[in-house]
């Protein structure tokens, strides 16, 4: 019953019953995705599904707590890597991606929290913390851009350089490999799962607390929380989401190359999380599909403009609709509407 | 002999370093210093900057001409960003950088599908000439000359003309200065247009030193912004000849005993240390240490 207090709070959009309605069919539609699309497109609906938890790690970063990163991608890539690395080496057994798995997510959290504890810990001004990250994101991607050749090797697993790592095993329990549709659940069911958790978090007392160091660090410590600390948190917490969806990225594709932390990657995760609107995930979440697909289709297509527009969408979105599109459509007076969902507290952040 | 050509070499090496980081971040800092903005679109209008120059070089125009034009052309640009878009995000730090951060993905972007992604660069002008066994390149002792000019031409500016005290007024208290009659928007334009036009123009010197493509930009984002932060905010241009000697002190010896990448990875763990260490940067420390030699 708290739990469901908690998932329905005022920190996210949408609380009412045409609402939950809403969502359910939303996702029995997704569900029901493989009985009117085909194995490729659920593919690619996996795509726009598995970006999905690191663009919410992001939002309760930026949007919640006030700390904007430029550098999730740099998670995702530690998380794929490390990955590839580990269920490379043990192919024999059964196993293997699981371990990879988890060790993917514990390194990315490792490197979030020594990377966090130096910026958090140093009380770093605002400005200085989202440079940071993306002068590491850019050190690793020359880094890893420059793991050509033989000595590059761990184990039986070559870095490759710039062409990438290639032939990287799929998630397996047991015997059972997960690939086309069952991917597809796997990620499904994963970022639905993570949504909700992220949505109760946010509702719960560390996401107000979180809301409160975004308004007002100083004011939020003389209430007696320890600020660092809660930021070390949500910082090694968005990396470790944005690990999950390097790990489902390197599942999906069976490949990852050194261009994915590249700077081009890593200004799309800001994109997706300003358009949707920063401090609702639910936005964010709608935002981060939408985009992908919007991203994708423009793409395949040849165009190669496609960069240049989402630069624009982004320049656009900040000048007119500095709360996110989705956040604003959502918060139109619908006619039918009684009630206007509250906005709690504004946001000052940005 | 060869001691004293290895000391120059070594000596030729730092001040290489230097002057590198000096130019990649000059830009950067005053608009930082002055206006509080992160211009994440800095390495793009440096990119600009070098594709004036590369342009109007191929066409016969005297390089140092080039440089003057790059300047000129970017410091235009910048106004009209200024103006458009840059005005509407004062006092929201996040948001500026983010907004910059469209601006330069779109010149990057739109600079790739424009000229393609390559250019032809232009040669190092001047020659080099050696000391014993090492050989210096004109062109580099010309450049650290040039980023000691243009350090102290802005102090010059910023110290005794009438735009650099209404500058340093507006800094001080925006709300004040307006009061007595400065007009802040002006300034903010202004200091807009100069840190672009520097960023133009460093852009420009560096050209005949690095390959020319539409991502070029790329390469002196971290160590512009890694100067910018071992810098600090109290002091900026004090903080940027301090930390660009610093880093370089780091990077030389790293560089030249296990090459540049482990040389700029040393860069970024010394920026670590140092704001862990110096929250507010080196400048809060010079600046300190000068105040008090002043007062003593």
């Amino acid at each position: 019953m708290r739990l469901l207090h908690l998932v329905n709070g005022g920190e996210d959009l949408g609380r009412s019953r045409w609402f939950w309605i809403g969502f359910a069919a939303v996702i029995l539609a997704l569900v029901a995705l493989p009985l009117y699309q085909t194995e490729f497109e659920a593919s690619n609906a996996s795509y726009y599904l598995l970006n999905i938890p690191l663009a919410l790690g992001l939002s309760m970063l930026w949007g919640y707590c006030g700390i904007l990163s430029f550098g999730q991608v740099a998670y995702f890539g530690i998380a794929g890597y490390a990955y590839g690395v580990i269920a490379g080496n043990l192919t024999e057994t059964s196993w293997g991606p699981l371990v990879g798995s988890v060790g993917g997510l514990l390194l990315c959290a490792a490197v979030g929290a020594i990377f966090g504890y130096f910026v958090f810990f140093g009380r770093v001004q605002g400005w200085i913390v989202p440079i940071l990250t993306l002068v590491f994101t850019l050190l690793l991607e020359t880094f890893l851009g420059q793991t050509a050749g033989y000595q590059w090797r761990i184990g039986a697993v070559q870095l490759g350089g710039y062409n990438g790592m290639t032939g990287i095993p799929p998630f397996q329990i047991g015997n059972f490999i997960f690939q086309g549709y069952a991917f597809y659940f796997f990620a499904l069911s994963l970022t639905v799962a993570v949504y909700f958790i992220s949505r109760i978090l946010m509702n719960a007392h560390f996401g107000k607390i979180m809301i409160a160091i975004r308004e007002d660090v100083l004011r939020t410590e003389t209430l007696g929380y320890d600020v660092r600390f809660y930021q070390l948190g949500v910082f090694v917490l968005a990396a470790m989401l944005a690990g999950l969806s390097g790990l489902l990225y390197v599942q999906w594709g069976n490949y990852i190359t050194p261009s994915q932390v590249g700077l081009l990657p890593a200004a799309l995760p800001v994109i997706w999380v300003a358009v949707g609107g920063r401090n609702r995930l639910l936005a964010v979440a709608i935002a981060t599909y939408l985009l992908n697909w919007i991203n994708y289709t423009l793409s395949e297509a040849g165009n190669q403009y496609a960069p240049v527009i989402m630069g624009a969408l982004l320049l656009l979105v900040m000048l007119f609709f500095p709360r996110g599109i989705i956040v604003a459509i959502a918060e139109l007076r619908w006619p039918w509407r009684r009630d206007v969902t509250p906005v709690s507290v504004q946001d000052r952040s940005a | 002999m060869d001691t004293l050509g290895l000391l120059a070499s070594i000596l030729y090496q730092f001040g290489t370093n230097a002057a590198f980081l000096l130019l990649a971040a000059i830009g950067l800092v005053v608009i930082l210093g002055m206006m509080n903005i992160i211009n994440l679109a800095h390495g793009e209008l440096m990119m600009m900057g070098a594709y004036i120059a590369t342009i109007v070089t191929h066409r016969g125009i005297p390089f140092p001409l080039a440089v003057l034009l790059a300047f000129l052309l970017v410091a235009m640009f910048g106004a009209a960003l200024e103006r458009v878009i840059i005005r509407r995000f004062y006092g929201h730090e996040l948001g500026a950088l983010v907004v910059t951060w469209g601006i330069s993905l779109i010149m990057g972007q739109g600079t790739l599908l424009f000229f393609g992604p390559f250019m032809p660069s232009i040669g190092i002008p001047g020659g080099s000439f050696s000391l014993g066994a090492y050989s210096f390149a004109t062109y580099w002792i010309v450049l650290i000359g040039v980023s000691a000019i243009l350090i102290a031409a802005l102090w010059w500016i910023y110290q005794n003309t009438r735009f650099g005290l209404m500058a340093r007024a507006t800094m001080q208290k925006a709300a004040m200065a307006e009061a007595l009659g400065v007009n802040t928007d002006r300034v903010y334009m202004l200091t807009f247009a100069l840190g672009s036009g520097l960023a133009g123009a460093c852009g420009a010197l560096l050209a005949p030193t690095v390959s020319i493509s539409p991502l070029m930009g790329q390469q002196f984002v971290a160590p512009a912004f890694i100067t910018v932060v071992v810098g600090g905010a109290a002091n900026v241009l004090l903080g940027a000849i301090g930390s660009s000697l610093l880093l370089s002190a780091v990077k030389t010896p790293v560089g030249l005993l296990f090459g540049a990448f482990i040389g700029t990875v040393a860069l970024l763990l010394t920026a670590l240390i140092i704001i862990r260490l110096m929250p507010n940067g080196v400048s809060f420390y010079l600046q300190r240490f000068t105040e008090r030699r002043v007062g003593a």
